[in-house]
């Protein structure tokens, strides 16, 4: 049945349907196998509103909402013109000042989504006028916002420690290391990028223009205040911090730079909406798929086929990287650990491996999945916003994948990346 | 751009103020949302008292957003899909392969908002309510299949359209090509 | 036949133990066999439970509490003060209680459901960041429940501030200091690390949680007599394992969260100190039959008597 349904879901998808068809099409074939004719699609229904129905969801339209007030008004310019009075002289200094926004805003907003959207939105336009390529941006920005899944704030730690019973602190500070080492590698590939494609570079700004700079942004500067502020300072959770941005963008807008009139807000709310609808008509469609996968147990079967518990150390780490790869390629990675975290519990037990350094590749997994085709929420997002062709916004990804991959491997061999800083802020742990 | 329906006559009228409604309830969906989140903030803030209703107001909004705004993109031509091998086709064959998309595509919606017709049945007979907004569950479920219907019928007359007319359409009212900005409602 | 079960907690925490014999012993005693779905592997609570009234499973686990929605009488397991606190009483409650044996198995009937067994999963202890004694401890402290009127109730009636909050923000909103508390079993406390981001377990004796499993209705009238048979038979064996796993359960939790906090603060309410909170009871149950009308009542009533009947034969 698995191989059936993903050849259908593959055919469909380069044809060129609506990518909600193929994976439609996918649940469908799925249920109609499972229970032998249409009787069970209510379930395939209820799965779709269930997809739909996580209250972390609503933080990306309200941060959609937002990125799209400021970048219609002024706040946005205002932003990266302070930015850019600071970095605009460096080589790829726009570049890494993208991928460093992402990971910050990504850690604390915990959506990948928004973050595409919020820092991608606004730096995407200023890039492209830089004279970076449409591709690399494109990638950049789906890339780096996948490092927010290991920084915390990470639901998908939450979730892996709730499953595995492990220390969430601990999870926390172990995603930091690599995170971090991701960042410094985008960095440097962007750094290479600019100089290879000799992207020129502004001149250098005095420090009476960058005063100027950092005046004319003072008002939206309350927007990192109240994210960052909000959410660290215990006022908001992540969802009303979005909700408090639209607030502020709509007041700074209309009645500060009155750069926009209740007309603007009527459009800028409905491309909103449309741009929600389009990205979670699939997250809703995909739990449908995700629940047939679970409920035929295919990740059981392939795994015990695959013989996970002859493997030593090293071989289970591969093991569990590969299938978390290939299961957030097709399905949603919250669903992914719900399902292969307990399938891979007893040998992780038994081969004695760290269960912290297990949750922190799996979300390094995850956060790679989530940015690799065919399906990835943030590839989604980043079309539906940008309105970019799917092959345009994938193309140029390879090298981010490639680092990530290494990163992985990195990891594998040397699990001090992560557990250097748990073993500091938890010498108990050590060993 | 004013969106103009491409129908003829009442139905065109038909289908303008439909895409008016869509339009506002997306619009109203999001700022209801935005209104609702802030004000439990306020709530729990200033008057020690979180809103009970906000996570599951929340939850229907974002059905409505979805279901209202997935006949919309429709209308729009702006649904998210991998045309790399699609636009590398000659015309004639591209024209081909549309309308087989787009008679697909709207059996598939037909056929879910049957099944999401039923789902909403078999909620109003089990009678669940929402746990804090004491609502009966199937009432914030009625836009589903409205809206799979409204979407499988701009897929079925996208079909039409391009069974009809020389150029390629994505939908009744866009041609080809990715660029175009939305057309205003 | 394959036959599956889904509930909604891991597979080593009170429901997933409960699943495990359950399937054991069916897989013992006759020729099924069970696929067990842990939380979220099919579906959060209400989505699971449908599924098994559709028929799509065979047998589930959902706890009275989330049932409301279905069943409005089964929210009587939050009214506070209502369930016994001695372990044996409370096994000996949930054995023999008539609401539970007898007047529940219709009302779950309605709804195309076999109520198997309810049991106890563990008294309901409350983390906070301070420490409190009275209700006006509580004054201003957000405290998160579940989306539920009688929780709200409830909380507002222990002096706190109810803050209704999806599970998925509850650690990092207490981490960040948007709520100050929040309630569960002390082995879920340890297992979803709730301990990691508050400093006191507080015991106020107020609640036990309880679940319920439930089969396919249509399903088992279908069975031969000897499978019915089997899985009453797996359930009470069941029921006896869990109300045995459950001895010192919270202690071994407790001792489990000590080793990996020490400053961890655990305490206990005495009866004294508990009266106040014992006396807010009385507006959750004024909501409660606000809520259910007549059969609420019934249910209550009942529940009352029953729980004086446990009384009686456990503390003599
Ligand atoms: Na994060
Ligand atoms: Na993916």
């Amino acid at each position: 049945m698995a191989a059936a349904i993903f050849s259908i879901m593959i055919v469909l998808l380069l044809l060129g349907f609506p990518m909600m068809i193929p994976l439609i099409a996918g649940a469908l074939v799925g249920f109609v196998t499972l229970f032998g004719g249409l009787g069970q699609l209510e379930t395939m229904i209820q799965q779709m509103m269930a997809g739909i129905r996580p209250a972390s969801l609503i933080a990306v339209p309200m941060f959609i909402f937002a990125a799209d007030i400021m970048t219609r008004g002024q706040s946005a310019g205002r932003l990266i013109d302070m930015v850019m009075a600071f970095v605009g002289h460096l080589k790829g200094g726009l570049a890494i000042s993208t991928a460093a926004a992402c990971t910050m805003f990504g850690a604390v907003s915990g959506s990948t989504q928004a973050t595409v959207v919020a820092i991608g939105g606004p730096l995407r336009p200023r890039m492209q006028k830089a004279g970076y390529g449409d591709s690399f941006i494109l990638a950049l920005i789906v890339n780096a916002s996948d490092i927010a899944f290991l920084i915390p704030p990470s639901i998908g730690m939450i979730i892996y420690g709730v499953v595995s019973n492990t220390s969430i602190a601990e999870l926390f500070i172990a995603g930091i290391g690599p995170g971090l080492l991701i960042l410094v590698l985008f960095a440097i590939y962007s750094w290479a990028y600019a100089v290879r494609n000799g992207v020129p570079t502004e001149p250098r700004a005095s420090w009476g223009e960058r005063l100027r700079a950092v005046r004319a942004a003072l008002w939206p500067l309350g927007f990192p205040a109240i994210i960052i502020g909000g959410i660290y300072g215990g006022i908001f959770s992540p969802t009303e911090a979005a909700a408090a941005c639209v607030l502020y963008a709509l007041i700074l807008e209309t009645l500060v730079f009155r750069e926009m009139g209740l007309r603007d807000i009527y459009r800028t709310a409905k491309s909103t909406g449309l741009i929600t609808a389009v990205v979670f008509i699939l997250v809703a469609a995909g739990a449908a798929f995700s629940w047939v996968i679970s409920f035929a147990q295919i990740p059981q079967a392939i795994l015990s086929a695959a013989g996970i518990d002859q493997m030593g150390q090293i071989g289970v780490l591969f093991a569990i990287s590969i299938a978390f790869f290939i299961g957030c390629m097709f399905v949603d990675p919250i669903v992914v650990i719900l399902i292969l975290v307990p399938i891979f519990a007893p040998v992780v037990a038994d081969v004695g491996l760290d269960p912290v350094l297990v949750g922190t590749l799996i979300t390094l997994q995850v956060a790679i999945g989530s940015a690799t085709p065919p399906f990835g929420c943030d590839i989604f997002t980043a079309i539906a916003v940008f309105k970019r062709p799917y092959m345009e916004v994938i193309r140029g990804t390879p090298p981010f994948i490639l680092i990530l991959l290494g990163v992985s491997v990195a990891l594998i061999f040397f699990p001090q990346i992560a557990l250097f800083l748990r073993d500091l802020a938890f010498p108990g742990e050590a060993g | 751009m004013v969106y103009v329906s491409s129908l003829p006559g009442v139905l065109g009228t038909f289908d303008a103020a439909i895409a008016r409604v869509e339009s506002a309830l997306l619009a109203a969906g999001v700022l209801l949302m935005a209104l609702n989140t802030v004000a439990n903030v306020v709530g729990r803030y200033l008057f020690q008292s979180s809103l009970f209703f906000t996570e599951e107001l929340n939850r229907i909004l974002i059905v409505v957003i979805t279901f209202a705004g997935i006949s919309y993109a429709a209308r729009q031509g702006r649904h998210i899909r991998m045309s790399a091998i699609y636009d590398s086709l000659p015309s004639r064959a591209r024209k081909i392969l549309m309308i087989v998309i787009a008679l697909t595509t709207a059996v598939l919606m037909f056929g879910l908002c049957w099944f999401a017709a039923a789902y909403l049945l078999t909620q109003a007979g089990r009678g669940r309510v929402l746990p804090a907004l004491q609502i009966p569950v199937w009432t914030t479920l009625v836009i589903v299949p409205i809206g799979l219907f409204m979407t499988g019928m701009q897929y079925l007359l996208t079909a039409v359209k391009n069974a009809i007319s020389r150029d390629v359409y994505l939908s009744t009212a866009v041609l080809e090509g990715y660029d175009d900005d939305e057309t205003e409602v | 036949d394959t036959w599956r079960y889904a509930f909604e907690e891991a597979l080593d925490e009170v429901q997933g133990i409960y699943a495990q014999k359950f399937k054991e012993e069916i897989e013992a005693n006759t020729d099924h066999e069970i696929q067990l779905f842990p939380y979220g592997t099919l579906g959060e609570s209400a989505d699971i439970m449908e599924q098994a009234q559709d028929g799509i499973l065979q047998f589930v686990d959902q706890s009275p509490g989330f049932t409301g929605s279905l069943i409005p009488e089964a929210q009587v397991f939050f009214v506070p003060y209502l369930l016994p606190q001695e372990p044996e009483t409370l096994a000996s409650f949930f054995e023999n209680s008539k609401a539970i044996n007898e007047m529940f198995p219709k009302l779950y009937a309605d709804q195309g459901l076999e109520l198997l067994t309810m049991f106890p999963e563990g008294e309901v202890a409350i983390t906070t960041k301070e420490p409190f004694k009275t209700p006006e401890d509580l004054d201003e402290v957000k405290i998160r429940t579940m989306t539920n009127p009688l929780l709200v109730e409830s909380y507002k009636a222990f002096g706190a501030t109810p803050t209704p909050l999806p599970w998925g923000e509850v650690y990092g909103a207490l981490q960040t200091n948007i709520i100050q508390g929040q309630e569960n079993p002390m082995f879920f406390i340890e297992s979803t690390k709730m301990y990691e981001v508050t400093d006191y377990v507080t015991r106020i004796g107020h609640n036990n949680f309880t679940t319920a499993v439930m089969a396919n209705k249509d399903f088992f009238e279908d069975l031969s007599d000897e499978d019915r048979q089997a899985i009453r038979d797996a359930a009470d064996a069941a029921f006896a394992h869990i109300i045995d796993y459950q001895k010192g359960l919270t202690e071994a939790s407790v001792e489990k969260i000590r080793e990996a906090k020490p400053s961890m603060t655990f305490t206990t309410l005495s009866e004294e100190e508990r009266q106040p909170f014992r006396d807010a009871a009385s507006e959750v149950e004024a909501k409660f039959l606000e809520m259910t009308g007549d059969s609420g009542k019934e249910i209550l009533d009942q529940m009352k008597e029953d729980l004086k009947t446990a009384e009686d034969a456990t503390q003599s």
